[in-house]
């Protein structure tokens, strides 16, 4: 009881939030559903969900988990909603009394569209009434969603969120569906601009469908699996013809897509490509040797501009551009290894001086010195060479022959090369001895220097090939919009590319693609949102550390060592069972496995 | 005369106003085995530490087969012959069994990164090698770290599987000199007495010299070729176990303190 009405008086506030930040009023036109599910209902309704959704979290008593019954859960989900729609009730008539116009001016978003779509024409008291009941039912639902068995609630819930999804990607799949040439309108409407209802009960249909059909081959699945021996070793992966057909197939729509989404979609894979290069870069730092780099942007940076004056690129001035004070005229293809080397090497000057320092000290230092870039590149003093604010023109746009790659659709070509090589460069690289030893670095420094490798050289290592990678994705940045101002290089860009690699698993190549494509692909196809990026971004990020902290496709060996505390606690279990000679004594319990 | 394998020297170590080692000296000759003995705070895990290079020594040195190892890097030292355990286990949790002890071959191979992206075939040959030592070095314990267990993460180990590993990542850095520090240390008796059968297979069969830190007297009695005592940081004693055992300072040591702590 006390519980449930701790979380509905949180969803409470929070909605009251999402109105003050312009979710709900912004968005009434965005429809989802027909003209009814709209973004901004979702928002009124999204809290009370979530509320009553914790609320019926399996309760521990005497040791054992104990579900709650159905009657339970909707009268706890009840208690949830009811208190968090009188909150936000008591604000739709607190608004209304005291007036708009005098909040505006400090809650700019509180706006009489909010309020005209929250009232509907209605008394204030009475709109806030229905609110009330609207919650109390969201909150019953997420609640009761909760204790349905699983055969009912899997189904459920994939079909509402990905018929959700569907209707939030209205700018790009009727697109696609276009270039294709396929008749779309019974399933995206062109008035509304979202799904048709007929559409949207397809859709949920056919995901509720499939996640039946996946569940049960999931039985078959494991049974097959639990039939074999488990003494046996793993293989390397098998190619069965099934796997190289699915392969294919993969890679033959990575390679149309462009083509099939239209140059808008292909410009935002663009810019997910590019971070998704700083990702991988990161990713050697951050996730195979463990040093916490907050100044990637620095890598960036350097990849972009050496390349800008290497291949001939020109200053902006306000009388016109002109030559910087140096400057090559490279190709693009000579320019890169050069860029590659500069950055290694810059990689290797910044990991000296902070070789002593870990954690928080390191991240600090290295946040320092991704600023200092930024700052060099808008000073005076480099003005001549970089063009200061003003930045540079015409960079090259990587032709082969005639074709340039300037376009986004011809771009997109370009950075998959290069992401596909950078991965294949990060992987053989963990997959070494010196992917082993960055590991052994990363668990226990002394450690590891007390078994021969040498801390030093690997750190430096990995700032080398770190930056050498992310260096890249400043180059192929440079390529993708052909000027540079300093405005690009801010500090977000290392938050950006850390929020990446951390989203999808610290030291995880695919979740490095998986992350830039939710941190950089979403943002850019949800054009709509983009005031509320930042904080959809910081939303994210905190959410994942606090539900999935080891990330969306999380590496192995990092998912456990962020559950090594877990493992304190099953030692004592699993110790006295998995041996048949129990360690005696009192220290080895007490001492941790590290 | 060739130098003895390892000569410490008037090693001082002072931390603050406490001298955990004070003008420490002493020697351990080419295939024996030399065990440390002495009452807890004696100084003997920081004569490891200097030794391995963790803590650099005031005064003194230290020298291996006559060539100083004093001011080198932990890793430098290990490449030059000097392994050792952790008298509280220290593994790489997170990495399995085999990896771990790949690790110690580290200072053994020299793939570098070109080799490690294009996989030449000098590479992959040095990686199976690598693979093939570490197998080796694990299998000196026989069935207790093999099949299976080589691919569990090392915290999935029992705790005395876990000295075993730490003592199999050891010898894949394909040492001259072995330091174990209090090996038996939490082991049960059956354990403890297989483990001197191992130190004892480390000289015999590896023809590896062992300086053993270690508690309990029936392995020191079992395995030392010569025992060092020491106490308040200084040699009290040297010689075989009956000499060091019948010595009057060391009894004292051990017998005086209980006194002191008893009243």
């Amino acid at each position: 009881m006390g519980a449930s009405a701790r979380a509905g008086a949180i969803a409470g506030v929070v909605t009251i939030f999402l109105a003050a930040v312009g979710l709900i009023g912004n968005f009434t036109d965005l429809n989802l559903i027909g003209t009814q599910v709209t973004f901004a209902l979702l928002m009124i309704v999204i809290s009370p969900v979530l509320a009553g959704y914790v609320v019926t979290s399996p309760r521990v008593e005497g040791g054992e988990r104990v579900a709650f019954t159905l009657g339970q859960a909707a009268s706890a989900g009840v208690v949830a909603g009811a208190l968090a729609g009188a909150i936000f009730g008591a604000f739709v008539v607190f608004v209304d009394v005291f007036g708009v116009d005098r909040i505006r001016p400090i809650f700019l978003n509180i706006s009489p569209t909010l309020m005209d779509y929250l009232t509907q024409d209605r008394p204030a008291i009475v709109a806030a009434a229905i609110i009330v009941a609207a919650s109390v039912a969201a909150g019953a639902a997420g609640a009761v969603y909760r204790v349905l068995p699983d055969g009912i609630r899997k189904p459920l819930g994939s079909a509402v969120w990905v018929t959700l999804l569907f209707g939030f990607l209205q700018r790009i799949v009727p697109i696609a569906l276009d270039q294709l040439d396929i008749e779309r309108d019974w399933l995206y409407s062109k008035v509304t601009r979202g799904l048709t209802w007929p559409g949207a009960i397809l859709i949920a249909l056919v995901t509720a469908g499939i996640s039946v059909l996946k569940a049960r081959q999931g039985e078959t699945l494991r049974g097959a699996i639990r039939g074999r021996g488990n003494g046996e070793r793993r293989g390397p992966l098998t190619l069965t013809p099934l796997s190289i057909v699915l392969a294919l197939a993969g890679l033959g729509a990575v390679l149309i897509a462009p083509h099939v989404l239209g140059s808008v979609i292909a410009e935002v894979l663009g810019t997910v490509m590019v971070f998704a290069l700083l990702g991988i870069g990161l990713n050697i730092v951050v996730g195979y040797a463990g040093l916490l780099d907050l100044g990637y942007v620095f890598f960036f940076t350097l990849g972009a501009y050496s390349l800008a004056l290497l291949t001939g690129a020109t200053l902006n001035t306000f009388v016109g551009s002109t030559d910087p004070a140096v400057a090559l005229d490279l190709n693009f293809y000579v320019a890169v290894p050069v860029v590659i080397v500069i950055a290694a090497i810059a990689g290797v000057l910044i990991g000296a001086p902070v070789l002593r320092l870990r954690g928080d000290y390191l991240a600090l230092v290295t946040l320092g010195l991704g600023e200092m870039i930024v700052v060099l590149v808008t000073s005076p003093w480099l003005g001549p060479l970089v063009g200061g604010p003003q930045g540079m023109l015409d960079i090259t746009n990587a032709a082969i022959g005639n074709f340039g790659f300037r376009d986004p659709k011809h771009f997109y070509y370009l950075a998959f090369a290069f992401v596909v090589l950078a991965l294949f460069v990060s992987w053989r690289l963990a997959n070494s001895r010196i992917g082993r030893a960055w590991t052994a670095l990363r668990e226990d420094e002394q450690v590891a220097d007390a078994m021969g490798v040498s801390t030093t050289s690997y750190k430096l290592l990995a700032f080398a090939m770190g930056g050498a990678i992310g260096s890249v994705g400043g180059a192929l940045f440079a390529v993708k919009i052909g000027s540079l101002t300093p405005a690009s290089f801010q500090v977000l860009v290392s938050i950006q590319v850390l929020g990446i690699v951390i989203l999808g698993g610290i030291g995880s190549l695919p979740g490095v693609i998986v992350g830039s494509l939710v941190l950089v692909g979403l943002p850019g196809l949800l054009r709509e949102f983009e005031e509320y990026r930042l904080l959809a971004y910081g939303a994210a990020v905190v959410a994942v550390m606090l539900l999935r902290p080891q990330g969306l496709i999380p590496n192995v060996r990092r998912s456990r060592e962020l559950h090594e505390e877990d493992r304190e606690q099953d030692k004592w279990a699993g110790d006295v069972a998995a041996d048949e000679h129990v360690a005696q004594g009192p220290s080895p319990l007490g001492e941790g496995a590290g | 005369m060739s130098p003895a394998l390892l000569e410490v020297e008037g090693v001082t170590k002072r931390f603050g106003g406490l001298s955990a080692l004070n003008e420490l000296s002493f020697q351990v000759d080419e295939g024996q085995i030399v065990s440390i003995i002495g009452p807890n705070g004696a100084g003997k895990s920081t004569v490891f530490n200097v030794i391995t290079g963790l803590y650099p020594p005031d005064e003194g040195d230290v020298r291996l087969r006559g060539v100083s190892v004093v001011g080198l890097a932990p890793n430098r030292i290990t490449r030059a012959g000097i392994a050792r355990t952790f008298q509280n286990v220290h593994l790489f949790p997170n990495m399995s069994v085999l990896e771990n002890a790949m690790v110690g071959m580290h200072c053994r191979s020299k793939a570098g990164v070109f080799g490690s992206i294009v996989r030449t075939p000098a590479v992959k040959r040095e990686e199976e090698t690598v693979r093939e030592r570490a197998t080796e070095s694990l299998d000196f314990f026989g069935s207790r770290l093999a099949g299976y267990r080589q691919d569990q993460p090392a915290f999935a180990l029992s705790y005395a599987n876990r000295r075993r590993l730490e003592m199999a990542r050891a010898l894949a850095t394909q040492p001259a000199l072995m330091l174990l520090d209090e090996p038996t240390a939490g082991m049960n008796p059956r354990e403890t007495l297989e483990l001197r059968d191992h130190i004892v297979r480390m000289r015999d069969e590896l023809a590896l010299t062992v300086l053993v830190i270690e508690h309990d007297m029936r392995v020191v009695k079992g395995v030392s070729d010569r025992v060092i005592a020491c106490d308040y940081g200084r040699k009290i004693a040297e010689g075989t176990y009956e000499e060091v055992a019948n010595d009057e300072q060391v009894i004292e040591a051990y017998l005086g303190r209980k006194h002191e702590e008893l009243g």
